[in-house]
């Protein structure tokens, strides 16, 4: 990697200031480390955020339950409060990497992580997400890459806690400058469906602080398919959450992870579901709806039964 | 004839891995934990184009970078490279950051050339090149036996089918490398390798030094599976950035690195016919087979592994058959032996098609290989096998199991040789004070030879094993052949049992004890007086044998709605002779069915047709099965010590992915023709890899 400063930040405030335009910010580095060896990502200063105060904790709210950046997957994983409330950002968080990484990694830098195309992540290849010509997955090797996209790249968002927090409506926190940004999980994500060189919404400099979980009782679960069953991505994941009110669902939102590149969800499937009875046939009409604008590339419409599958498999969890 | 003991106490016993606490306190010494007085590091740089002509390769500023102490271009002159990761030049510094740093600085001149990666495009004529005077499709080979043709035309049951298997990539947990000290008295290399008197010769030749002069050193090494036989380009490149740089060179490739030059196992494409009487027996078949074993082909080298071809038909016998098999060059890295060369790829294609058969015949396909299959041992085995894994409640006609998660299950036979042999020589030294040194210039691989070797000596002086110590892997040491085709076992305890049985009796002899073995002992070593005895046994024949049998049962569960393929359980049942350390055994025998899971259901190298690089360099996405993967595995070691010690680390990841596969289809009732079987690959095989349900 290219030869870089270390500061360690005591305030948002500072950490922004020290980070600048060149730097990037430091919590668990699974990924950043990772695009830095590769000389994807050279930072000029790398801004350790670990010891910013108050943004380690998880916290329970009558309104909104809210997960600073620098809780871990790990501790997301195993809060026992969360795991009743939240099943589906539980089980989200257990299915990220192995236990070695899922301790250091948080929750900020799962969010905020960029693409795992293999050809954005090879050293020598310079693709449209790296600023180069061509999208090379397109016309290659792309059984990993999307359905759906807004724009050329067809590399997926990977983020399994953006996909359940998704589900939950939940507002990611950002510091801009002076000001905290509040953003939903599709505003934080909108960039990436239109840019191809974008990962996210994030400008240079912004800092994730938290995430801000309604409190509205429902239930939800997360699922997701990997070639591996352990330490593996998801081929396609799936997270939804509704209020089951006598047998109908309400509220329901269905979201679908690795087939975009931003976490995937279509009106017409949440707006199907309100006020339905939940059996096969029901799930199945709201996966049509969902899949209805989805491409196939040479190597990926595999994808489609196993989204299908999935969203029937985490609906059917709901009926409890 | 020697013979091995009737009654043995240490032979075959559950003993501990004599160097197991040195492993885990960390105290064993891998050739990248070597750290000799004022060394460097080394590091290569490599091929950023799969094919190129290399002009100029400037290392004026690489040199003169921070804390470089020598720089190096790989040859001179103008040169062609022909795969992404060929090596070009190296450097070695003070730190790693510094030789990072230097190989960025390095210029290299270079005209892009036209090539190819894929093994369908490689054959065309029209494509590019790998070796510029010849065809990238080596001619087929012909074997012909009885009248195909006549035959095929008499059987009433025919079957066909193509299967492929992959390129797959070895990835050690230790990689290729090398700490290497080149100095006026000679050169020093701790190498982890698979064959240091190999490795010894090699460096010797190339660098023009005296083999009495290179001392190659392997004290404990990470696993090779056959990719580390040889003294490969880092060993050379280490020795001279060591003379150069006046200091002793530690040279380890990078994961990156593995997945590029250091070998891989050829791909496989089999197109294969089999024909057989109404009664289910064999009587015709025909095997069409290419692949690729990287640059090594094109009618230059015939592939580096030897050429691709797969043993056809494999275990069976079949009185008519045609084969034919070729390679094809791609600009990708040379194969080289790996874990039971051409038998896996061997082993899937022909117990497929053999399955394809039993469907056809609606046969229970176990029924068909009791009848085909002509080693007695193996049959033996089915049976036994078949017992323990309940195949007659399991099996079920193929795609029969209710609801959308189907069971199945399968079976696969092998065969290796597996023997001793290579002229192995081992020292043994009695001292005075009762103890014993076993010397032997052969390597442990992870497989466990000291325990080995320690058992042997252990149980022909009557002593406990803590009273002998064993010291290998160094070429100071009574010389033995290199790690590779199951023979270190087979070669090395005959030898040891020769120089120990000799030892006793020289023992005997001076002291005129009668039986110096167990609590006589010490009292006979006293009477040596100052003078050790040393004593140099041979490998005897007659003490190892080869060419075993074994089984495989594999019971699946297949998700059909995700393609999901989960393994419940392997039943292996393997035949293995006298075995000498039961742990260590059954150990190789556990990770060679991990490494089969491995090879069924995850591996595979992909390359980038477009840029030619691989794409999955990594163990992200070139995935190895983790515990999680794992099923209950029930092993049976099918022991006849008649048949003296023989090796198993090979014959044992053989049948594995042919079994799984097997099993695979019996739940479905569709074949998966390619490995690995992924989700991918299984929703396909059922139609339903499509957007849409309609």
């Amino acid at each position: 990697m290219k030869p870089f400063q270390y500061v360690t930040a005591t305030s948002p405030g500072s950490a922004q200031e020290l980070a600048g335009d060149q730097g990037r910010y430091l919590a668990g580095g699974i990924d950043l480390l990772g695009e830095m060896k590769e000389h994807i990502a050279e930072p000029k200063i790398l801004v350790n955020i670990k010891s910013l105060p108050g943004l380690d904790k998880i916290e329970p709210g009558a309104k909104a339950w809210t997960i600073g950046a620098n809780v871990t997957v790990a501790a997301l994983e195993s809060h026992e409060g969360l795991k009743k409330t939240f099943p589906a950002l539980a089980q989200a968080a257990a299915e990220v990497g192995s236990q070695q990484i899922r301790n250091v990694a948080t929750a900020g830098g799962n969010l905020a992580q960029h693409s795992r195309c293999w050809y954005y992540r090879h050293r020598d290849i310079r693709c449209l997400k790296k600023g180069g010509e061509t999208c090379y997955a397109r016309t290659g090797e792309n059984k990993y890459h999307s359905l759906f996209t807004g724009n050329t790249c067809i590399s997926p968002a990977v983020s399994n806690l953006a996909v359940a927090l998704a589900a939950f409506e939940a507002t990611v926190i950002i510091q801009r400058g002076n000001k905290h940004v509040p953003m939903t999980i599709p505003e934080l994500y909108a960039k990436a469906w239109d840019n191809p060189t974008s990962h996210n919404s994030l400008e240079p400099g912004d800092l994730i602080l938290k995430v801000e979980v309604p409190a509205q009782p429902r239930r939800s679960a997360y699922v997701q398919l990997s070639e591996k069953a352990a330490f593996d991505w998801a081929l396609v994941s799936c997270a939804v959450s509704a209020q089951v009110e006598g047998n109908k669902l309400r509220l329901a939102r269905v979201v679908l992870g690795a087939v975009a590149n931003v976490p995937y969800q279509a009106q017409a499937a949440n707006d199907f579901l309100e006020g339905k009875v939940l059996d096969d046939a029901v799930a199945d009409k709201a996966a049509d709806l969902i899949l209805e604008k989805a491409q196939g590339h040479s190597h990926n419409a595999y994808k489609a039964p196993i989204a299908r599958a999935l969203i029937r498999q985490a609906l059917m969890r709901l009926k409890g | 004839m020697p013979g091995w003991p009737e009654k043995r106490v240490q032979i075959g016993a559950r003993a501990k891995r004599v160097d197991a606490p040195a492993k885990v306190a960390g105290a064993a010494k891998y050739s990248s934990d070597v750290q000799p007085e004022a060394w460097l590091y080394g590091m290569i740089l490599r091929s950023k184009w799969p094919r190129a002509k290399v002009t100029r390769i400037n290392l004026e500023k690489a040199s003169q970078a921070p804390g470089i102490k020598a720089a190096l271009a790989v040859r001179e002159g103008e040169r062609t490279v022909r795969y992404y990761g060929e090596e070009l030049a190296a450097v070695a510094g003070t730190s790693k950051q510094a030789c990072q740093d230097a190989l960025r600085l390095i210029e290299v001149d270079a005209t892009p050339l036209p090539f190819v990666v894929r093994e369908d495009e490689a054959r065309e004529e029209s494509s590019p090149r790998v070796w510029d005077n010849a065809p990238n499709l080596a001619r087929f080979k012909v074997v012909e036996k009885g009248d195909v043709d006549k035959a095929f035309s008499e059987c009433p049951t025919v079957v066909e089918g193509f299967y492929t298997t992959p390129v797959a990539l070895h990835n050690p947990m230790e990689t290729h490398g090398n700490t290497v000290a080149w100095t006026d008295e000679g050169v020093t290399a701790w190498s982890s390798t698979q064959a240091i008197f190999g490795v010894r010769d090699a460096l010797a030749g190339n660098l023009k030094v005296p083999q009495n002069q290179v001392r190659v050193i392997c004290e404990y090494m990470g696993g090779g599976f056959g990719s580390k036989l040889t003294a490969g380009a880092e060993s050379g490149i280490a020795a001279r950035l060591s003379k150069a740089a006046k200091a002793p060179v530690k040279l380890m490739l990078t994961r990156f690195d593995e997945a590029l030059a250091v070998g891989n196992r050829p791909s496989t494409f089999q197109k294969i016919r089999l024909g057989a009487s109404a009664d289910g027996k064999l009587q015709a078949l025909e095997l069409e087979n290419y692949g690729t074993p990287g640059i090594g082909s094109g009618g230059v080298t015939e592939g580096a592994s030897g050429d691709v071809g797969v043993p056809a038909p494999f275990i069976y016998r079949v009185p008519n058959s045609r084969v034919k098999q070729a390679s094809v060059a791609v600009n990708a890295g040379s194969s080289r032996p790996f874990r039971a060369p051409s038998h896996p790829p061997a082993s899937f294609g022909m117990e497929s098609i053999l399955d394809e058969l039993a469907v056809k015949l609606k046969m229970d396909p176990l029924e068909l290989r009791l009848k085909n299959d002509p080693s007695e041992v193996r049959r033996k085995e089915y049976q036994l096998g078949a017992e323990r894994f309940g195949w007659k409640e399991n099996y079920k006609a193929p795609g029969s199991s209710p609801g959308p998660v189907k069971t199945g299950v399968g079976c696969a036979g092998s065969t290796w040789w597996g023997g001793g042999g290579k002229g192995t020589q081992v020292e043994a030294q009695v001292n005075p004070d009762g103890s014993v040194e076993v010397r032997c210039g052969t390597q442990d691989l992870g497989t466990g030879t000291r325990t080995v070797i320690t058992l042997v000596a252990a149980e022909m002086l009557g002593l406990k094993p803590e009273q002998i110590l064993v010291r290998i892997g160094d070429t100071r040491f009574p010389p033995s052949g290199g790690s590779g085709g199951s023979t270190t076992a087979p070669s090395v305890s005959p030898a040891v049992y020769d120089a120990c049985t000799k030892a006793l009796d020289e023992l005997q002899k001076q002291t005129g004890v009668a039986d110096a073995r167990g609590e006589n002992w010490a009292g006979a070593c006293k009477k040596l007086g100052v003078n050790p005895l040393v004593v140099t046994g041979q490998f005897q024949p007659g003490l190892s044998g080869g060419g075993v049998g074994g089984v495989q049962f594999a019971e699946v569960e297949v998700d059909t709605n995700t393609g999901f393929v989960k393994v419940k359980k392997i039943t292996c049942v393997q035949d293995c002779g006298l075995v000498v350390s039961k742990l260590t055994c059954e150990s190789q025998a556990n990770g060679g069915i991990i490494m089969g899971i491995g090879y069924a259901l995850y591996e595979e190298r992909i390359m980038d047709r477009r840029s030619g690089v691989v794409l999955n360099p990594n163990f992200e996405t070139y995935k190895l099965p983790t515990l999680a993967d794992m099923p209950e595995i029930d092993l049976v070691l099918f022991e006849m010590p008649e048949r003296g010690v023989i090796g198993i680390g090979e014959p044992v990841t053989i049948p594995t992915a042919a079994a799984i596969a097997n099993a695979v289809a019996n739940a479905l009732g569709v074949r998966v023709n390619s490995l690995p079987i992924t989700p991918a690959r299984v929703l396909a095989a059922l139609g339903k890899d499509k957007l849409s349900t309609t």
